[in-house]
Parts: structure tokens; sequence; C-alpha cells
């Protein structure tokens, strides 16, 4: 027999008997989990985020099972790193679908892997609860019955950044934003609705490194050229973090007004320090404002509970952050989801999110909206400070609600029809 | 061919025809990807280990093949199958137009420019939003309904695959394969018995790019979307790595690495995923230096390779 | 004039040039420091290391991990600096021994295969050591600030890092050009045997060169990790920048490094201004360019 058939006969037979010795893990749980397949980027510029994400949901999922679970069932998450990669998110999500049979799918920070995932969802009929991921178009103009949004999109807290910005004396605005589809949809919502809102702005120049660039000097000197009296910014996560870092020495934010909606979370602030940015104007996750907690009462156990998650588990920084407070209202918003489906069936976990409804979290009332499953939470707006300690905080912090920003189902649906004619042509 | 010879060959193509039926899904679609990679490795073997021509660039044939067959059924509305039939001409283009350049040079300048070419096709592909999506990609690129299903893809997959690896049979043992292994063995004495040198290694650089593109093109619709990272260098180094384990003496042996690896990726990957680049790394160390002969020399040592200092 | 202006309004801008020239010459640095040690290597031993930028984003953790277990002091960040190139070159010399020693005599192809493998292998062998998260580097303290060019803040650590280069340079141009070892790898670099023929060992020579190049490498990236994200993915990048520049610039050369690594990083510092769009692309098509007229490179030496 000619070498190579020998070959492929002796790698069928040692493969088959690996296969079968290695086959695919049985749970064999009392009640049967609900198992859910969480993907998202545990490496990388994201990890300042999905660590306590991760962290976030697994509080949730404790305090869901003990309470005996959903329609007595355990929650599962089963978690995959997609390295930031829309490739590997999608062949993430056949396996878990196909190998580890699981109910839902979830997750996604970077928001080309989110519209991936959410691609493969619709066509598998798998549904899927986006969690971290921001852009305005998983449900809006690329939406569909088997996604829903667990989280604010970018319409919503880019908005009222750009309300705050419109109330500035600047006219000449610069952009630096990751070269991909989140990049590009808060540079479309930001500068838009600044236009509308102040006829007279000016983009003078457009910035777009690669997401997870680490050094940002080309572009660095390049702004400080480019006579923009503002910036706008949505690198975020440790991108962030080395943006800012480098930017400072060049004195790029005293020659402009920072507008970067992700530096006023925790997540981005602690790490940067004495670096951060100050004078920003921000979107923030403020769990320590005194202003907050007189709005939302419960928000002081919740961080109390959650830091002691936290040290208990080993985080290097166990204080509440953005990623936490969205991973914790994910499982919430799923377990939720389930229940009023009375069933797993996801059919019906589809009617029951498309009838919508509204939670309380220790941060406000997050409402799960029926027309196009998209969740729209509460959005702040502050400024970034260094308190009495010399610790970075947001501060003169604002709350609006996301349902008074957001695009009304009118316009997602005549958004939604655009794209279908678009793909018809 | 030999009663043993023609009995195995009856098995595996039973094999083909029944696995996909009884296996469970999710290893019909394993399956599927082998045949995939199989035609990519076996595509790139024509080069390396018929022509004796190692490009380091590979993955930009695959990628103009999945992305043609992606932008022609998205942008311009065709058919998939049209789709599919034409991408491996726009990878062929791709591999005429840089491997007229590639070709007249020979060993690591042959790899390098092959790999500067190839970075090209990604960072075009990447920054060209407009057209290609950029690191967004290309989704929702399926097979119609009746092609939909793993089982379905699969059997179309092992056809297409299949007779695109019989084409590349009769192309090995046709005259053009000859004189390619002349070549290989020895350009200077091909050349004195007239055989066009130049014009034998760029038919077969379009043609090995022309079969990859088809693989590309085939995985894009597996897939359901096209992303950049399909020409990057990673991309590249798979059809190398898994000929090389499967043996590139023979023709079939990339078929044969394709089946081992993926199945190890399979296994391997799901389980450690952290360990499996190092898997991947420590096996093709351990194959480089375990070879006893380098890659031309696994054939008939060329005899005026002159010896590096030791 | 004034269709320059409007085409390129940053022109009338003086200073703000001069801090773009400069900024694009401490680009220009970092990848000459990265690129000559390959340049080196492949001069020497035929041996393309595709493992270098992994070489580079060791010696960038290493810095990480020595400024936080050394004691707090503005010195240390110097010894640091010093200490981590050093573990890198032990890395190229251990991987050279018993490695790459064994195929040296094989097609030159299949010890680029190898150098593949090992970007593989220390990837993940990083990933497991320090982990997913992405890891910073404070600058030492007395270079934290900026210094004023022409009234034009400009970040003191890159000034250091322009210093220091020449510094460099010429340190390795007296290395090269006047000592005897350097006059060895010279020799190496044109021809191989007949150093071998007149009695040199020129197994240990490879081994030196390998250590030195990587050596090379590790500084580059522990002297630029204050100023990026020391991150997993910083090898493929510093990588096929410095592919780049070692081709453009001449495999084996030392002043086709010096000078290719001048144009590229000012090519990058450029290019976002002049051709967003286009300049990465661009310098992949400059180096396609060069491989196609002059394979060796603008200063390199044609092969026999």
């Amino acid at each position: 027999m000619r070498p190579g058939i020998r070959s492929v006969l002796a790698v069928l037979v040692a493969s088959v008997l690996i296969g079968v010795v290695l086959g695919p893990d049985h749970a064999g749980a009392q009640p049967k989990p609900i198992k859910i397949g969480e993907i998202n980027s545990y490496s990388g510029v994201a990890t300042v985020y999905t660590f306590p994400y991760k962290e976030g949901l697994a509080l949730a999922t404790k305090e869901i099972n003990d309470a005996g679970g959903v329609l007595g069932r355990p929650l599962e998450f089963i978690h995959r790193d997609d390295k930031l990669k829309p490739d590997e998110a999608v062949k993430a999500a056949r396996e878990l679908v196909l190998q580890d049979k699981v109910d839902y799918l979830a997750g996604c920070i970077s928001s080309s892997v989110g519209l991936a995932i959410s691609a493969y969802a619709k066509d598998a009929k798998v549904l899927y609860f986006a969690t971290h991921c921001q852009t305005s178009r998983l449900t809006w103009d690329d939406g569909h019955r088997y996604i829903a949004h667990t989280t604010n999109n970018v319409n919503q807290y880019v908005r009222v950044a750009a309300k705050k910005a419109s109330t500035l004396p600047i006219k000449k605005w610069a952009n630096i934003s990751p070269d991909y589809e989140y990049g590009h949809n808060m540079w479309e919502e930001f500068s838009t609705y600044l236009k509308k809102l102040k006829p007279d702005v000016e983009f003078v120049q457009l910035n777009w490194p690669k997401l997870g660039e680490t050094d940002h000097s080309s572009y660095i000197t390049a702004l400080l050229q480019s006579g923009a009296e503002g910036l706008f910014s949505s690198v975020w996560g440790a991108q962030s973090i080395a943006f800012v870092k480098q930017a400072r020495p060049f004195g790029l934010f005293d020659k402009m007004r920072y507008v970067a909606p992700s530096v006023g979370n925790p997540d981005e602030l602690d790490p940067l320090g004495k670096e951060a940015p100050v004078g920003a104007i921000a979107t923030p996750f403020a769990w320590y404002d005194p202003g907050l907690h007189k709005l939302h009462p419960k928000l002081a156990a919740w961080t109390k509970k959650y830091t002691e998650w936290a040290t208990a588990k080993g985080l290097k920084d166990p204080q509440p952050k953005l990623g936490a407070s969205w991973g914790y209202a994910s499982a919430y918003i799923i377990a939720e989801a389930i229940k009023r489906a009375k069933s797993t069936d996801t059919e019906k976990v589809i009617g029951a999110l498309s009838e919508g409804f509204e939670m309380d979290f220790p941060w406000g009332k997050v409402i799960m909206r029926g027309c196009d499953q998209q969740a729209l939470p509460p959005q702040w707006i502050g400024v970034v400070k260094l308190d009495a300690q010399g610790k970075p905080i947001a501060a003169d912090v604002e709350e609006f609600q996301g349902k008074d920003v957001a695009r009304s189902c009118d316009e997602v649906k005549e958004l939604r029809a655009a794209t279908a004619a678009k793909q018809k042509k | 061919m030999t009663t043993v010879r023609a009995v195995g060959w009856l098995v595996v193509l039973a094999g083909l025809l029944v696995l996909p039926l009884v296996l469970p899904s999710f290893l019909v679609v394993v399956m599927t990807e082998i045949a995939i990679v199989g035609l990519f490795a076996t595509a790139f073997n024509l080069l390396m280990g018929f022509g004796g021509m190692v490009s380091f660039g590979h993955a930009a044939y695959f990628a103009l093949g999945a992305y043609a067959a992606a932008l022609l059924v998205k942008q311009a509305a065709w058919p998939m199958v049209l789709g599919l039939a034409v991408a491996p001409f726009a990878a062929a283009a791709g591999a005429l137009f840089f491997g007229f350049f590639i070709v007249r040079l020979t060993h690591t300048y042959f790899a390098m420019l092959s790999l500067a070419f190839a970075q090209i096709v990604f960072t075009v592909v990447f920054k060209w939003k407009a057209l290609t999506g950029g690191d967004d990609g290309i989704l929702n690129v399926w097979p119609p309904e009746a092609l939909k299903s793993p089982r379905a893809y699969c059997y179309f997959t092992f056809a297409v695959a299949g007779l695109a690896i019989l084409a590349l049979h009769a192309i090995v043992d046709s005259p053009f394969g000859m004189a390619l292994r002349a070549i290989r063995e020895n350009p200077r004495r091909a050349r004195f018995i007239g055989v066009n040198v130049r014009r034998h290694q760029l038919f077969a650089f379009v043609l090995s790019g022309f079969f990859s593109g088809l693989a590309g093109g085939l995985f894009a619709f597996f897939n359901g979307s096209v992303f950049p990272d399909f020409a990057y260098l990673n991309k590249s180094f798979e059809p190398l790595v898994v000929a090389l384990l499967g043996g590139i003496q023979s023709f079939f042996g990339p078929l044969a690495g394709a089946l081992g690896f993926k199945i190890l990726e399979t296994v391997i990957a799901r389980q450690w995923p952290v360990y499996w680049p190092l898997f991947l790394g420590t096996a093709v160390v351990v194959v480089v230096i375990a070879l006893p002969q380098g890659f031309v020399g696994l054939l008939q040592r060329r005899a005026w390779r002159t010896p590096t200092a030791r | 004039m004034d269709l320059l202006t409007s085409l390129f309004p940053w022109i009338t801008n003086g200073p703000l040039i001069v801090v773009q020239v400069m900024s694009g010459l401490s680009v220009a640095m970092f990848l000459f420091l990265v690129s000559v040690g390959m340049s080196l290597i492949f001069g020497v031993t035929r041996i393309v290391n595709l493992a270098h930028g992994s070489f580079y984003m060791v010696g960038a953790y290493l810095l990480v991990t020595l400024v936080e277990t050394l004691p707090q002091h503005p010195l240390m960040f110097w010894v640091a600096l010093g200490l981590a190139p050093i573990g890198v070159g032990l890395l190229g010399g251990v991987i050279e021994v018993t490695l790459l020693r064994r195929i040296y005599h094989r097609e030159p192809l299949l010890q680029l295969t190898l150098t593949f493998g090992l970007i593989l292998v220390i990837g993940t062998a990083v990933l497991l050591v320090w982990g997913p998260d992405n890891k910073s580097v404070a600058r030492p303290d007395a270079l934290a600030g900026s210094v004023r060019i022409f009234g034009q803040p400009f970040p003191s650590y890159y000034l250091v890092v322009l210093a220091l280069a020449p510094a460099v340079a010429v340190a390795l141009w007296i290395i090269f050009y006047r000592t005897r070892w350097g006059m060895l790898i010279r020799a190496a670099t044109v021809d191989r045997e007949m150093l071998g023929a007149l009695g040199v060992d020129v197994a240990t020579l490879y081994t030196q060169v390998f250590v030195f190049g990587s050596w090379l490498a590790g500084f580059a990236g522990a002297l630029s990790a204050p100023t990026v994200a020391v991150a997993l993915g910083m090898d493929g990048d510093v990588l096929t920048t410095a592919f780049v520049v070692v081709v453009i610039g001449g495999l084996g050369s030392f002043a086709g490094s010096f000078i290719s690594a001048l144009l590229v990083g000012e090519l990058q510092s450029f290019g976002i201004l002049v051709f967003p769009a286009v300049s990465i692309v661009l310098l992949f098509a400059i180096m396609a360019v060069v491989l196609i007229v002059r394979p060796w490179g603008l200063l390199g030496r044609p092969e026999e």
C-alpha cells in the first residue's frame, strides 16, 4: 500500500479510539442544569472589564441557584475565550451548540464578535443574549428575534455624552476610535447627534487605530497637529489606559477637551491612578458617588457584597467595576426571561422577552424592551476628577434614563427595514 | 491497482458515504473541516512536495477564494454554487499576479516574498472596510436551504473536494507533473532538456492557488462568515504543518495529515485551549528536528547544495 | 503654497512637525534594535529567526516583572533594564544550542518552520507565566514628564531613547568593525566555510551571534515596555514590522537596518497624517518591491 493510504487508515483508527476515550464529558447533575454557552474575551485589552464581569456573573448565578435556581434547575455558564476574534467566537459558538448542547448562547464584549455570534445564532435558531458588547446594530439594524441585549447600547450613552459635549464652547472635534464595528458605531452616533444639537461643529481629523493597538504615538502627534479643540475617543479597556498614558506627556489633554465614555469607569480609572485624564467627560459607573447612593439606597449593600465575593475569589482589585454590574445584571435578566416563559423552550423565552419586563437592580431600574429585546438601564454622565486622596473618580454625576434617549420602537423598525431592503438588492 | 489497494479505497469510500449519516452533528462538522483543510494542504503540496517550492503565504489565495465567494453571494446576489465556482479563479488571478514575481526567486527569498504578498492581502482586506467589512468580516454567508444542514454540506464538501483532489492527482501524474518533479530535482538539467522552468513553476503556482481558493470558498459557506484572519500568517502555516505531519512525499500524505491534525485539534483544543498552540509548536519543532532529511532531502538529495558550515 | 497648506494643514506648523519627526525617530530606534539582531542572525547563520518578535515580547514582560519585584528605588529601573535582556539572551542561547544546532545543515526553509513553531511555544509560555491580561510598567520617575521642544511638550523618555540609540549604534559599529570578534562575524557573513577552514570555531560563533541577537531584541522590548501596553500579541506586531525593515535594509547589513529603520519609523509616523488608510499597505508594498527588484535589500549582499 502506498505510504499515504497507510497513514490515512492508521490515523483513522487512532483518531476513532482517541475520540471514544476522550469524548464529550457528561455532566450528571441531579436536576439537569440550564446550560448557557458564554463566549467572551478573557485575554488582551478586554480583561479589565471581563474579569470583574465574570465575577459579577458568578455572584448572580450563585444567588439565583441558592434561591432554588430557575424553574427548579440550576443555571450553568460554560465559558469560552474568543480572543477578541469573531472567527474564534463563531467556532466556539458552533461547538457549544453542537457538542455541549447548550440551551442558549451568551456573551461578547467586542461588537464584531457580537455581530458574528448573532449571525450564527439566527441561522442555528438558538437564542443569544448579548451581554457586554455595545453596538446598536445588534438589536436594531441587524436585530432579529434570536438576539436579546442585556445591557445598554452605544446609542444610549453616547447621546448623553453628545448632549454634554454640545454645551461646551468647542467647534473643532477630532476622533480616535478603534477600527472595528464598535468604534465606527460610537463615532457615528456621537457625531450625528452632536451635529444635530450644534450644527456649527467641524470634524477636523478621524483616527482609526486597530483594536488592541499598543503604541499610539503616531496618532498622538497627528492629533496635536489637527487643530482640534475637543477629542472624542472610544478606545476602551487596556487600550484606553495605554492611550491615556502615552498621550499625557505630549500634553494632549491640555490642548483639547477629552470626551471618552469608557474612561470614567473604575475598570479604567483605577489602573490609571494619578495618570487619569482629569477633566475628561465620561459615562461612568460611579458606584461610590454619594448622589447615586441617595437615589439608589440598595447600592451600598451590593457593593459590599460584591467586594467580599471578589476578594474571596482573589481578584487583584475587588472593588466594584462596570463589568461586575453588567455580569450581575445579565445573569438575572436571563433567569427572569426563562422564569416568565415558564419554560426553557427557545420560542417561549423569546415570547417572554418580546412582551418586555422591568427589573430593579441596586443601581436603578432596567427595562427590557419588548419590541427589540433591548435593555434600557440608567445612564450616567460625569467628569473625571481626583478625590482628596488623589484617587481618580467621576464627579458631578448626573443620571438619565436609557428609555428617554434611546431610539423609539418605530425608529428601530425603520432601521431593520432599511437593512432588509439593502440585502434584497 | 492491486486488490489490497482497491479494498483499501472501497473502505475509505464507504466510510465517507456512511459516516456523515451515523455520526453526531458535531463530528460531521469536523469531517467537513477535515475535507477542506485536506484540500488546502494537498493544493499546497502540489507546490511544495512536487514542485519543491515552499510558500509561506498561501493563506492569501485561501482568503481570496473565501472573500470572492462571500462577496459574489452577498453583494452581487449570485447563487452559492456559482459563487463557489468562480471563487477559485479569483484566487488563481491573485496567484498569477503574485506568482509572476515570486517564482523568479528561490528558497528563502521565495518564501519571504510569498509572505510579504500574503501580508499585503491581509492588510488590504483589513483596511478596505467599505468592500470587505474590515475586522468585522462579512457575515451571513450561508449555503442555500438544501445544503444548509451539517450533513448536507458535508456531502457537498466531500463531493467538491473529492473532485478537486482527483483533478490534482491527475495533474501530478500528467506530463506536466513529471516536468515539475524534474524541475524540483534539478532545474538546470530540466532547462537543458528544454523544459521552460519559469513557466512550469508559475503554472504550478497558479494551480495551487486555484485549488487553495476553492478550499477557501468551501470554508466561507461552511463558516457562514469570512474574516481578514483567513489571510494571516497562522493560516499560511496550517497547510505547511498539516502536509509536513502527514508526509510531503506522497500525494495523500497531506490528507492524512489533515485528518490527524483536525482530530488532535478537536480533542486537545477543546479540553485545554490554552495548551493547543504549545502542543502544535512543539510538534512542529519535533517533526522538523526528527525528520532525517530536509524537505527536498526527503526526495532525492540535490547534487550541488552547498553544505552549511558545521 | 496655499495648495500645499490645504492638502497638508500641518505643514505650516513647525514645532509640531519637529515633534512628529522626533516621535518617528524613537519608533525607528526601537525598530533598529529589533531588526539589527534579526539581520545579524541571518547574516551569519542564514536563519531567518521568526521567533525574534517573541524575544522582544519576553524582554518586555521580564522588565515588568523585574520592576515589580525589585525594591522601589529610582535606580532599580535601570537595573531591571540591564537584567531583562540578559534573560532573553540566555533563552536564545538555550534555543540555539538545543534546537538550532541540529538543523543548520538542513534546508533553510525547515529552519524557518522551526522558528515558527517556537513562536507558538514561547507565546504560550508567556501566557502561562504572566497570565492573559495586559501589563504596564511606569516610566522611571525622572523620565515620566516631558520637556519642551519649541514650546511643544515631548515625553522625556523618548528623548532618552533618542539619545541612547545612536550610542547603541556606535557601540555596535565599534564591536563589528573594531574588535576581533566583530571581524569574525563579518567574515562569517561573507564566507562561513572559509572561516571554518581557517580554524575558527564556527559553531561557538553561531551561538554567540544568536545570543547577542536575542539580547538586542530583549533590550528593545524592555526599553519600549514603559511606552506601550505589554500584551500577548506584541510578538506578531513587532515581527511583521521588523521583517519589513530587515528585508528592505538587507539581511545581514548593519547599516541597512539602520537606514531602513529610519525610513519605516518615519513612514509610520507621517503615514497617519498623510495617507492614513494606506500607510500599512504601503510598508508591505515597498517590501515586496524591494524583494522583486533587489531581493537582498538596499544594502545587503547578493546570495551566491
